[in-house]
């Protein structure tokens, strides 16, 4: 295979799943801006590799690599300003995400973004992506029992924070 | 069971990725408990709110030519003057004849889809596929996509006996993650052509279907254009055409089911 119809065939087979891998990108490391970034980074990794024997599905072998590549760079980031997250957890009693809080969408996004990076990650590919459990042990590369308990304390963390949310009438 | 025990397996339970038997004592407590009950209702809760399309974040505009963009650097550029081949050289200028006569080869035995349009013309192929991107593309914008609105094949299929001089075959394949969602009338040269919709996930399936001329055979192709999948055959006197932005192996598997339905039945 010469390198103009790996282009080719790698276009055909991982551009369809760009959306898929945008969604990720744009939960894991929380700005467009990066996100673009990423995603365009995983995409040129992918094409190096691409080719060669995998025992996963294109779609889990992209979401991995967008995942490795997101981690990277928030490790960076993390070196430089480590309290970083803590600024991104909303406050739900101020005013200002009281009004951002009027629509569901921005509830619901504004809940999963203050949870912590592993839970919204497993919560992102099963909930949106709708990968199994052994596809998200692969991509985030833990044991399936970790990727239970993970979406165990992240969806009751979410459900949590959702019915609060309902309760001071939010949502 | 105890609680304690149910929550161990709630999440697998939730996510059908229990056994039936564990999966049944689940379902048992859950119905007698309504602590646990209220801890699944906050599953469910999540689920539903994380599943909207809305809260998913799509990038704009540009990101899929900046990536193609960038890809394309990473590839060497042919080499300029001469195929190299292991026994002998092709001048460039040779080359278009060459693929001239590929196409026609290909033609011959099989697109031959229109018999009154002009053999000669070697494009014929890639102007149909061309046409049916072109068709995908536009169906992609704001109401262009379907002209009946239903998930139910028994209201499509009969509207487009309306319209059509053949009869497209229209099966939903919700349960096998391929969500019928309408049909549309489209064109293709000037002919009158049946496109039957369907979405999985975010991506949609244009399924274009016409009357397949008496000499044709058009084997099984599938291929890619400017990042999307196509998928022809043909089958039933019917020459069938799938078009999508989702991946290959989506494809081939919407295209099995489509085959099987479309045996089962005819």
């Amino acid at each position: 295979m010469n390198e103009e119809e790996k282009l080719t065939r790698f276009e055909g087979e991982m551009l369809p799943l760009m959306n898929d891998a945008y969604n990720l990108a744009r939960w894991l490391v929380q700005n467009e801006p990066d996100a673009r970034d990423m995603v365009q980074e995983a995409y040129l990794r992918a094409f190096k590799f691409f080719g060669g024997v995998r025992g996963e599905t294109g779609r889990a072998w992209l979401l991995r690599i967008v995942r490795n590549v997101c981690y990277d760079h928030l490790k960076k980031r993390k070196v430089y300003s480590s309290d970083a997250e803590l600024e991104n957890i909303p406050d739900y009693n101020s005013p200002e995400s009281k009004l951002q809080a009027k629509s569901d969408v921005a509830a619901v996004r504004s809940a999963l973004a203050s949870l912590p990076e592993d839970f919204r990650t497993v919560l992102v590919l099963r909930e949106m992506e709708e990968l199994s459990y052994r596809e998200i042990s692969e991509i985030t590369q833990v044991p399936i029992g970790t990727v239970m308990s993970r979406l165990a304390r992240g969806r009751q963390q979410l459900a949590d924070l959702l019915k609060k949310m309902r309760e001071k009438d939010l949502v | 069971m105890t609680c304690d025990e149910l929550h161990e397996h709630l999440d697998p339970f939730f996510d059908n990725e229990l056994g039936l038997a564990e999966a049944q004592k689940i379902q048992q407590h859950l119905e007698q408990c309504p602590t646990c009950e209220a801890i699944y209702a906050g599953r469910l809760a999540v689920r539903e709110a994380l599943q909207k399309p809305e809260v998913r974040f799509t990038p704009a505009g540009d990101l899929r030519s900046q990536i193609q963009a960038e890809l394309s650097k990473q590839v060497r550029p042919a080499p300029q003057r001469t195929w190299r081949l292991p026994a002998f050289e092709i001048p460039n200028w040779l080359l278009p004849s060459l693929a001239g006569a590929a196409a026609v080869l290909v033609l011959w035995f099989g697109f031959n889809i229109f018999p009154t349009a002009n053999r000669s013309s070697n494009s014929l192929l890639a102007t149909v596929t061309a046409q049916l991107v072109s068709d995908h593309m536009r169906s992609l914008l704001p109401d262009h996509l379907i002209d009946v609105v239903s998930t139910d094949q028994h209201t499509v299929k009969p509207w487009f006996a309306g319209k059509l001089s053949f009869s497209p075959p229209v099966y939903d394949l919700s349960d096998q993650g391929f969500k019928l969602i309408g049909g549309r009338l489209d064109y293709l040269g000037n002919q009158e052509i049946a496109a039957v919709v369907f979405q999985h996930r975010q991506h949609y399936i244009n399924l274009f279907v016409w009357p397949k001329s008496e000499s044709s055979q058009l084997p099984d192709t599938a291929f890619q254009k400017e990042g999307f999948n196509i998928y022809g055959w043909a089958a039933n006197g019917l020459t069938m055409w799938a078009v999508t932005d989702a991946a290959p192996d989506t494809l081939k598997t919407f295209v099995d089911l489509q085959k099987q339905k479309q045996a089962g039945t005819e």
